[in-house]
């Protein structure tokens, strides 16, 4: 697998403000990759760029071996850029407003029509296409939006809350859609919504006020578990026999009245753990009631980084 | 050249896609047609001379109404980000609907050559001055479209964009009335700004060439410039 896009330190200012500072990460050819983050974040800025049409005020980037400053157009030739408004030529249909992103993406004048009877198909647009655009349902301009994009058969697909606005059948189909671009297209998108991305993408880079805290939080995500263990006993006994377990990193208490205690046990995952943990407290003669993993998901380490950035910050 | 080609026919259909070519068409074939007709009649007389300067105020307030939206709507509805995120440059953006507003204005001059052809069946007009009105007011047209196209790239409101090139078009019409007024030598600059002066010889038959280039230079500049402001983001 080669990298397809490569950002280095990239530094964004609109006038006195900053937008990106510092951002650099690198994306693997057929990954869908999920950019989440805060509206305002900087999610649209790094889109921009990358599809061509900002330039950083400092920093590399470099799309399918194309520099952003240099080679702009080359690069503009291997990017399907969706934006969060799908916006369509009012004046045209369907078809014809396909047919013109066609020709002005470089389609070969003989193979407009079949590259624009392919995402008809592929997005199924036969129902609307002689319909004007203005015409158009949300979804369905979404979907237009996306079909044009995809004219030329880009090597990288750049999407921008493709499923903001939808209702939950139009949202399921954009993401199963999404789904079947895997291996075929590099696909880059970008939501504020946490379950949308864990359902797409396969690596999830998150991004806080132009910072990019992670390039991968679903790995930070295995990375550590939490374990709840219910466990009666002296609390100092307890802590001493489960601190001992190779793995355990931090144990934390809840007391809840009239109760028998509840530890939160952070360990870092490995095999038979959770048995090792069991039989160890149940042999050194506690009783052990509960034993279930902290099911912490992506939205748990979004807020974890973001509340950890602020406060750095702070 | 190909890709130029089809965005000049897409901001051609645009523009006949809504009413308002259509009634600026009407509008002005109802006032030229009204003026021709009320002058033949009244004065028999073979030429257009008049017509023209009728038509340079027509143009005049026409222009910013086809130019206003062209660049500040695709800022607006964000398909200015479609179009320079796909293998377009800015220059064949912008000189595709410089062209497709001139052709529109050059569309409504040529409805308008009809009274000509009318001047030759019933009498024997001389060619020259209509030709070179014809001429001028389409320099004349270029130079307008370029300054109102600029202000549309500097906006993404199409009112702003009506109202400051509609703006600037009367004070440079009106100009030379302040001249005199000047101490030297700010009469002469003001008097070579004006609009109606640059216009006045074509209409009447003597071509000049510093007319020709200011009219020219000034469409080159604004375009030149309108590149510059969609680049500028």
């Amino acid at each position: 697998m080669s990298k397809v896009i490569v950002a280095e330190n990239l530094v964004k200012w609109y006038g006195p403000r900053p937008a990106l500072r510092d951002v650099s990460f690198s994306i693997e050819e057929g990954e869908i990759v999920g950019l989440l983050g805060p509206n305002g974040s900087g999610k649209s800025s790094i889109f921009r760029i990358l599809t061509g049409y900002l330039t950083p005020t400092a920093g590399t980037v470099s799309v399918a071996g194309y520099d952003v400053f240099r080679e702009s157009l080359a690069l503009r030739r291997q990017v399907g850029y969706v934006h969060e408004n799908a916006p369509l030529y009012d004046h045209m249909r369907v078809v014809e407003s396909l047919r013109f992103m066609a020709r002005i993406k470089g389609v070969e004048r003989r193979r407009v029509e079949n590259a624009v009877a392919s995402v008809i198909e592929r997005l199924k647009l036969h129902k609307v296409s002689d319909l004007l655009t203005t015409k158009l349902s949300r979804g369905y301009r979404q979907r237009v939006a996306i079909a044009q994009a995809l004219l030329n058969d880009p090597k990288i697909l750049v999407l921008d809350e493709p499923t903001s606005g939808l209702d939950p059948n139009q949202v399921v189909s954009i993401r199963d859609f999404i789904l079947s671009l895997a291996g075929r297209h590099t696909v880059l998108i970008a939501s504020h919504v946490l379950s949308e991305i864990e359902q797409i993408a396969s690596r999830v880079m998150i991004l806080l006020d132009g910072v990019l805290l992670t390039q991968d939080a679903l790995r930070l995500h295995q990375a550590t578990q939490e374990l709840s263990i219910r466990v009666a006993g002296s609390e100092r006994d307890v802590r001493a026999v489960v601190s001992q377990i190779a793995g355990v990193q931090a144990i934390d208490t809840f007391r809840d009245v009239g109760d028998v205690p509840r530890y939160i046990v952070k360990v870092a995952p490995r095999p038979k753990l959770t048995e090792e943990l069991a039989s160890t407290i149940v042999s050194k003669g506690f009783a052990l009631s509960e034993l279930s993993p902290v099911a912490r998901g992506l939205e748990q380490i979004f807020l974890d980084l973001t509340s950890q950035a602020r406060d750095v910050a702070a | 050249m190909r890709t130029f080609a089809v965005l000049w026919r897409k901001e051609v259909d645009a523009l006949f896609s809504s009413p308002i070519a259509y009634v600026l068409i009407a509008v002005f074939l109802i006032v030229m047609g009204y003026s021709f007709t009320l002058k033949l009649f009244i004065t028999h007389s073979q030429s257009l001379v008049d017509l023209f300067f009728q038509m340079f105020v027509l143009i005049l307030l026409t222009v910013p109404i086809i130019t206003m939206r062209l660049v500040a709507e695709e800022k607006k509805l964000n398909t200015l980000e479609v179009l320079l995120t796909s293998p377009v440059t800015e220059p064949q953006i912008i000189l595709a609907k410089f062209a497709a507003s001139l052709a529109l204005v050059a569309f409504m001059l040529g409805l308008s050559g009809v009274y000509a052809v009318v001047l030759a069946l019933y009498g024997d007009p001389d060619w020259g001055p209509i030709f070179s009105g014809y001429l001028g007011l389409l320099l004349f047209a270029a130079s307008l479209v370029g300054v109102g196209l600029l202000s549309s790239a500097l906006t993404n409101n199409q009112i702003i964009a009506a109202v400051v090139s509609l703006s600037l078009f009367l004070l440079l019409w009106i100009i030379d009335e302040v001249a005199p007024l000047l101490p030297a030598p700010l009469d002469d600059v003001v008097l070579h700004l004006s609009l109606s002066g640059h216009f006045k010889p074509f209409a009447t038959g003597s071509l000049y060439l510093s007319d020709v280039a200011f009219f020219l230079s000034s469409a080159f500049l604004t375009l030149f410039l309108a590149i510059r402001a969609l680049s500028w983001r």
